[in-house]
C-alpha cells in the first residue's frame, strides 16, 4: 500500500497508508486530515478537496479531467497548474512517496 | 429492510411541538445538541441528529445511512426519483442529469437569461417605489430560472411555482388532506405532459438542459424517470434560492454597516451567500433510514431505524461556529451542511450560488436606490423542514 503526504498550510505534514483503488481523497478523510473537506463525497461536484500537487511530482500524477478541469475554476483558493481535485487521483502503487499541499481554504 | 416507526432502544424521547418548530426551531436544536443529540421526536416519527461531527459523519456514510426512506411522501408524491435512491442507481440518474448545473456551464449557458430575467422582473416594479421582494421577485426568478436549466420552454414562471407548492404541500401531508392529494396529482400530471413535450424536442435538438441531457445520457434513462426527477427538481429547487435570497436582503436591510461594506466590495456577496444559507438553512433536515446496526452519538440504532439529519443544527453548532447564532459575515471559513453532503450534494448549489449572490442580490441593491424594510410589516421566517420569510416587504426612491 503506498504512502502518501499531505502537507497542511503550517508547513506540518501527515503521513497516510493510502489504499490502492481507491482515491486520494479518501485516504486524506479516513485518516481524519484537517483542510480536505470533500462535501461532495467524491463525485467532482462541490471543489473541496482541492490540492496542489508537489512540483516533483505532476507528472507521475498527470493533468485533471475535463469535468475536474471545470471544477477547478471555482477552488475557494487560487488555481495553480499544480491543482487537482484530490477525489479526481486515483491510488495505485506508483504514487508511494507522493507529497501534496493541502491550500488554505476549501470554502 | 423494513422502517422501524418507533424509538430505537436507549434513544432518549423528546416531545416537539411541530408548531413552535415552524416558529422557530433554533432553541429546540440547541437543547437536542446539549443534552440529547440524537433523541426520538414523537411528532415527526424520526431520531432526530443534531450535532455538526454527527452529521458529517452520518452522510460519509451513505452505505449506512440509506436515501431509501420507507414510507416516504416524496416517494408517494412523483415515484422514484434520484433524492431517495442509493448508488448505484443513483450515480446513473444522478450523472444523466448533473452536466447542466456544474458551474461552467451555467455561466456559459445560463448567466444571460437569469440576467434578463432579474431585470424584466425588476422593470415592472421599479417605478412603484414598494414591494414585496418575495413575491414580486425572488419568487418568479427562482422559478423561471429552474425551467430554463430544466428545459421547460413550455411552463411559465407560474406553472412552476405552483406545480412546485402543491407539490410540497403533499410532502408535509402527514394529515392525509384528499385535496392536498388531488392538487398534487394535478401539478404530477401537468409536469409529466409538458417534460413529454420537452423531451420529444431535445431528442430532435438537444439545447444543453436537463431534460435534454437525460434523454441523450450515455447509460439511457426512462422517460418515466426524466417525469419523476424533474417533479423532484420542481419540488424543491424553487424555494431554496429564493429563501437565501429573501433571508440574506433581510439581514442585509438590518445590518447597513454590513451592506455598505457588500456594496462597496462585491466580492463579498459570496460570503452573505454561505453566510446566509449557514444561519437560516433553506433545507433545516432530511431523512435518512439505517441498512444496519450503527451506533451514533452514543445511542446504538438497529437496522431500519429512521434518522433526520438537522443540518440548521449542525450550522448553529457552537463547537464549530462561534456565537453560531449570529450572522456574520466576517466569521472564519468553515463548511457549513445547508447543501447537505456526500453522494446526494445539492445538484443546484451552482445555480443558486449563481442566481442569488452573482445576480440577483447586486442587481437588486443597485436598481432600488435606498431601499428600505417597512417598519411594522409582518415578515416572518416560517417553516423547519423548510426556513424562510414569507414576504419582505421594502421601499425604495422612484
Ligand atoms: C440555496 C439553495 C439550495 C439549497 C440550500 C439546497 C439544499 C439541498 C440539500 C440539503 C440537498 C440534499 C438533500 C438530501 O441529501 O436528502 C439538496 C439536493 C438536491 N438539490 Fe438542492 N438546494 C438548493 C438549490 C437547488 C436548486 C436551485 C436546484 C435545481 C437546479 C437544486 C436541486 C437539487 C437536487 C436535484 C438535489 C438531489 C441531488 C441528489 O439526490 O443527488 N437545489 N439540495
Ligand atoms: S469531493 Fe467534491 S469535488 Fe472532490
Amino acid at each position: 500500500m503506498p504512502i502518501v503526504i499531505f502537507e497542511l498550510p503550517d508547513g506540518t505534514q501527515r503521513k497516510v497508508i493510502a489504499s490502492s483503488g481507491t482515491v486520494l481523497m479518501q485516504a486524506a478523510v479516513s485518516n481524519g486530515v484537517d483542510g480536505i473537506v470533500a462535501e461532495c463525497g467524491g463525485n467532482a461536484s462541490c471543489a473541496t478537496c482541492h490540492v496542489y500537487v508537489d512540483q516533483r511530482h505532476v507528472e507521475l500524477v498527470g493533468p485533471p479531467n475535463d469535468v475536474e478541469d471545470e471544477m477547478l475554476d471555482f477552488t475557494a483558493a487560487e488555481r495553480r497548474p499544480t491543482s487537482r481535485l484530490s477525489c479526481q487521483i486515483q491510488v495505485s502503487d506508483a504514487l508511494d512517496g507522493l507529497v501534496v499541499h493541502i491550500p488554505e481554504e476549501q470554502v | 429492510m423494513s422502517a422501524l416507526m418507533a424509538a430505537a432502544p436507549g434513544a432518549p424521547v423528546v416531545e416537539l411541538d411541530l408548531a413552535e418548530l415552524r416558529d422557530d426551531p433554533y432553541p429546540a436544536y440547541a437543547e437536542l445538541r446539549r443534552t440529547a443529540p440524537l433523541a426520538w421526536v414523537p411528532s415527526v416519527g424520526r431520531h432526530l441528529l443534531t450535532r455538526y461531527e454527527d452529521i458529517v459523519h452520518a452522510e460519509k456514510l451513505p452505505e449506512v445511512f440509506s436515501s431509501r426512506e420507507e414510507g416516504s411522501l416524496l416517494l408517494r408524491t412523483v415515484g422514484p426519483n434520484l433524492l431517495r435512491e442509493d448508488d448505484p442507481e443513483h450515480r446513473r440518474l444522478r450523472a444523466a442529469a448533473e452536466p447542466p448545473t456544474r458551474p461552467r456551464q451555467v455561466r456559459d449557458l445560463w448567466a444571460g437569461t437569469f440576467e434578463r430575467t432579474a431585470h424584466e422582473l425588476l422593470d415592472r416594479i421599479a417605478g412603484r417605489g414598494e414591494g414585496d421582494l418575495i413575491g414580486d421577485f425572488a419568487e418568479p426568478l427562482a422559478a423561471a430560472n429552474l425551467a430554463v436549466v430544466l428545459g421547460l420552454r413550455n411552463a411559465s414562471a407560474d406553472d412552476i411555482s405552483d406545480w412546485s407548492r402543491a407539490m410540497m404541500a403533499a410532502n408535509g401531508n402527514y394529515a392525509d388532506d384528499p385535496d392536498i392529494w388531488l392538487r398534487a396529482e394535478q401539478a404530477t400530471r401537468a409536469i409529466e405532459d409538458a417534460v413529454a413535450e420537452m423531451a420529444e424536442a431535445a431528442r430532435r435538438e438537444p439545447d444543453g438542459s436537463v431534460i435534454s441531457s437525460m434523454v441523450h445520457a450515455a447509460d439511457p434513462v426512462e422517460l418515466t424517470e426524466i417525469q419523476n426527477n424533474i417533479k423532484v427538481i420542481i419540488g424543491g429547487g424553487v424555494n431554496e434560492p429564493r429563501d437565501v435570497f429573501g433571508v440574506g436582503a433581510q439581514a442585509l436591510l438590518q445590518r447597513p454597516d454590513v451592506l455598505d461594506r457588500v456594496v462597496a466590495d462585491p466580492g463579498l456577496w459570496k460570503r452573505v451567500f454561505e453566510e446566509t444559507a449557514r444561519w437560516i438553512s433553506p433545507i433545516g433536515m432530511y431523512p435518512r433510514q439505517l441498512t444496519q446496526d450503527y451506533e451514533i452519538a452514543g445511542v446504538a440504532l438497529p437496522a431500519g431505524s429512521r434518522v433526520a439529519l438537522v443540518i440548521a443544527s449542525g450550522n448553529r453548532d457552537e463547537s464549530v461556529f462561534e456565537r453560531a447564532d449570529e450572522f456574520d459575515i466576517d466569521r472564519p471559513h468553515q463548511p457549513h451542511l445547508a447543501f447537505g453532503g456526500g453522494p446526494h450534494f445539492c445538484m443546484g448549489a451552482w445555480v443558486a450560488r449563481h442566481e442569488v449572490s452573482a445576480l440577483a442580490w447586486p442587481l437588486v441593491f443597485s436598481r432600488l436606490k435606498g431601499l428600505r424594510l417597512v417598519e411594522g410589516a409582518d415578515d416572518r421566517m416560517e417553516g423547519w423542514v423548510f426556513r424562510g420569510l414569507t414576504s419582505l416587504n421594502v421601499t425604495w426612491q422612484v
